[in-house]
């Protein structure tokens, strides 16, 4: 049979299938709004490694990252070790958290996990949302809960660039005078959370009321009470920078694997060149 | 085989060689006296890219291990620490994690090659039998391999999958704790797994390739027509007049598809390592924790049509018993397939319209099982209110049981349509397309 065929035939038979697959699924649905830093950019960088230093090694380490390493950034070790050491004094050691992990675990319920790898395991736009998701709840032991993160043991750490922020909770359902059916409910929280300038997650919730089903779709907002340090655009950057060097931190031989990588093709182009040429040049005795 | 070839070397030291070992022979009998047929098309690349992924895995697993530690306190940490403070170690690394799926990939290409000219078909059903030993050794090798960086979809895929044993009857429960050596996933399993991983199955799976190499050459290679070269040799030399010397020929042609292949697998390795999650998870990234279980736990892309026939497969009194044997099932039949096929002509090139309708059937369905395998069994939502007498509302579970019949129909009602099946006649010569 001719390949061509074949692959019609896997084709059609795929997509007979897919239609079944336009299904969405239930639960918050989380919109990440926030600007994003260059890899590339060091400066951004090493503003991300002061903010890291500053603010989260308290509690987290990095214990699979040397301080030394951070030459990368383009810092020279004396750099490395006056502005950015405080948990150490030798240059190749890594990045050890100052707090007590025991301490910690009673302090907080679980012991603060260590970030070498973070940005691996959560997505960097995840990590973003998550750090701009921080508002005060009084219900919570820290008085912080988190948007992305529901009911998370983490306080909010960078308050004071940040401001305290509260949550904004809209409820569509019907209600006889403005929403009159269960699709204009979906319909005018779908326009809340799409048009949110800020983050904002979508909820839709089933409740079963005297055997009938209520249909409540939930958007979650962030205001701003008490502004910080930073206005809202700067910490929007400060964010970014700070998850552009964790993401250097989860693997900071990304740079050099491109520039390998590139190099590596045009070898292998070259190679590539040279083979089929030795194949035809074999091959023309073949018949 | 040495005494019977005069010695193909002028260089004292290799003519003294010679005079002890049959390297000429050897040398003559499977590549420069070895004929293939003229008419290999794309699909006969995967062969000797399954040797060289093999090659790869081999190298780069050797300096994986100078620097990996097998021990529950250290895995996670040693793998971080190949990454970042072993010269090149994350290269090594993204090789050996990349060439995983990449053999995965290059195999998968081979079998469905074997389907498509029916290469397993008399003289050649040892070769194909070697063939199927090398890819559930391959399955072994890459499970234990999986456990070793000690993250979370290591640690919960493992358990997942040896828990599978645990539902046999009556020894399930002792024999899942006799293959982890603990009542769950621990050290005295990430020991003996790794050494499976690094010595016991490599063993095996060299001699396998031995064995199927050997028995290529002993039979012959097949072509895209599925017509036997040896029944035409030329009357003096006993050359198939349709074969050619393995080298210089396919060397020279193996070469192109092997640079083909690195310009690939070169992308993967250096720009996309994770391979959007499908070769590296997300979650294993995080350390091991028994106390957490992830939310979705889902096998490695390659395992995954079997993993969808497992869970498709209803419970029986309880048990999930019927779905082990389903997916035992599902992977040992490929052995009966010389004997399922009764088919006049071998390349489907020359099969008439019911041949290929199964076989376009069977592939669709190993495609779409192995995609559900990797997504929750939600991911197609629920059926509506009207299903009231099924077990599960589970769209995607429907139509993975669909699936799985459809796997099945492949082979059991082989013997039927391939007999029934109306077939062209085929070339006496091979055709160059």
């Amino acid at each position: 049979m001719k390949l061509k065929t074949l692959l019609s035939i896997l084709v059609l038979s795929v997509t007979a299938i897919i239609p079944v697959a336009a299904f969405a699924n239930e639960g918050p649905e989380i919109r990440y709004v926030g600007v994003t830093a260059d890899r590339t950019d060091s400066a951004s960088l090493q503003r991300g490694a002061r903010l890291f230093v500053n603010y989260c090694l308290g509690c987290h380490s990095a214990q699979y990252m040397r301080y030394n390493r951070l030459t990368d950034l383009h810092l020279t070790e004396d750099q490395i070790k006056q502005n950015l050491m405080f948990t150490t004094d030798k240059i190749g050691d890594v990045m050890k958290a100052a707090i007590n992990p025991k301490d910690a675990k009673e302090w907080f319920g679980a012991a603060p996990p260590d970030l070498s790898v973070m940005a691996r395991s959560y997505s960097t736009e995840k990590l973003g949302a998550y750090l701009r998701g921080f508002y005060q709840d009084d219900k919570r032991d820290t008085g912080w809960n988190n948007l992305v993160s529901p009911n998370i043991g983490m306080p909010h750490v960078l308050q004071e660039l940040s401001g305290v922020n509260k949550l904004v909770e809209t409820h569509y359902k019907i209600d006889g005078n403005e929403i009159k059916t269960e699709h204009e409910a979906e319909a005018k929280a779908q326009a809340q959370f799409i048009a949110s300038p800020t983050m904002a997650s979508f909820e839709h919730h089933a409740d079963k009321k005297d055997g009938k089903v209520e249909n409540t779709y939930i958007v979650r907002t962030l205001v701003n009470a008490v502004p910080g340090k930073m206005s809202a655009a700067d910490y929007d950057i400060a964010v970014a920078d700070l998850v552009n060097f964790m993401d250097y931190v989860a693997e900071p031989n990304k740079a050099k694997r491109i520039q390998i990588g590139i190099m590596m093709l045009f070898l292998l182009s070259f190679l590539l060149g040279a083979a089929i040429w030795m194949k035809k040049e074999f091959w023309k005795d073949v018949h | 085989m040495a005494s019977n070839h005069a010695s193909m070397f002028t260089n004292p030291v290799l003519k003294w060689v010679d005079e002890r070992f049959p390297m000429t022979g050897m040398i003559k009998e499977h590549l420069t006296e070895y004929y293939a047929p003229k008419n290999f098309n794309f699909w006969y690349y995967f062969g000797s890219l399954a040797l060289l992924v093999l090659v790869l895995q081999i190298v780069t697993g050797i300096f994986l291990t100078m620097n990996y530690k097998p021990d529950a306190a250290y895995a996670f940490g040693s793998v971080e620490y190949i990454m970042r403070d072993v010269d090149y170690g994350w290269l090594i690394r993204y090789m050996h994690s990349t060439g995983a799926s990449a053999f995965f990939i290059v195999v998968y290409l081979h079998m469905c090659r074997g389907l498509m000219y029916g290469s397993y078909r008399k003289p050649r059903e040892l070769l194909w039998i070697f063939g199927m030993l090398i890819y559930l050794c391959l399955m072994a090798e890459a499970f234990f391999g999986y456990l070793l960086p000690w993250g979370q979809m290591s640690f919960w895929g493992a358990q997942v999958i040896v828990n599978i044993f645990s539902a046999i009857p009556f020894v399930g429960p002792d024999l899942a704790v006799w293959i982890r050596g603990d009542y769950s996933i621990g050290d005295a399993t990430l020991n003996r797994f790794f050494a499976f991983h690094v010595i016991a199955l490599p063993l095996v799976l060299i001699g396998l390739v031995a064995a199927h190499i050997l028995a290529l050459h002993e039979v012959g290679s097949n072509n895209p027509d599925g017509i036997e070269i040896k029944k035409n040799k030329d009357p003096k030399t006993g050359i198939p007049l349709d074969g050619i010397a393995f080298h210089p020929y396919y060397t020279v042609k193996d070469i192109v598809g092997v640079v083909v292949f690195l310009m690939i697998f070169t992308i993967i390795v250096f720009f996309l390592p994770d391979m959007g999650g499908y070769f590296l998870e997300a979650n294993n990234f995080i350390p091991a924790d028994p106390l957490k279980t992830p939310e979705h736990i889902a096998p490695v892309w390659y395992f995954t049509p079997y993993y969808s026939i497992l869970r498709a497969i209803p419970p029986l009194f309880g048990s999930q018993f019927p779905g082990v044997i389903g997916m035992g099932m599902a992977t040992m039949i490929f052995f009966a397939l010389p004997w399922l096929d009764r088919g006049a002509v071998k390349s489907i090139r020359y099969r008439g319209t019911l041949y290929k309708s199964f076989f376009a059937m069977f592939i669709v369905c190993f495609i779409v099982l192995g995609y559900l395998g990797v997504k929750p069994t939600s991911v197609w939502g629920q059926l509506g209110d009207w299903a009231t007498f099924v077990d599960t509302k589970e769209r995607a579970t429907w139509v993975a049981r669909f699936l799985t019949i459809g796997y099945f129909a492949f082979f059991f009602l082989m013997p039927w349509y391939t007999k029934a099946d109306k077939t062209k006649p085929e070339p006496a010569r091979v055709t160059m397309h």
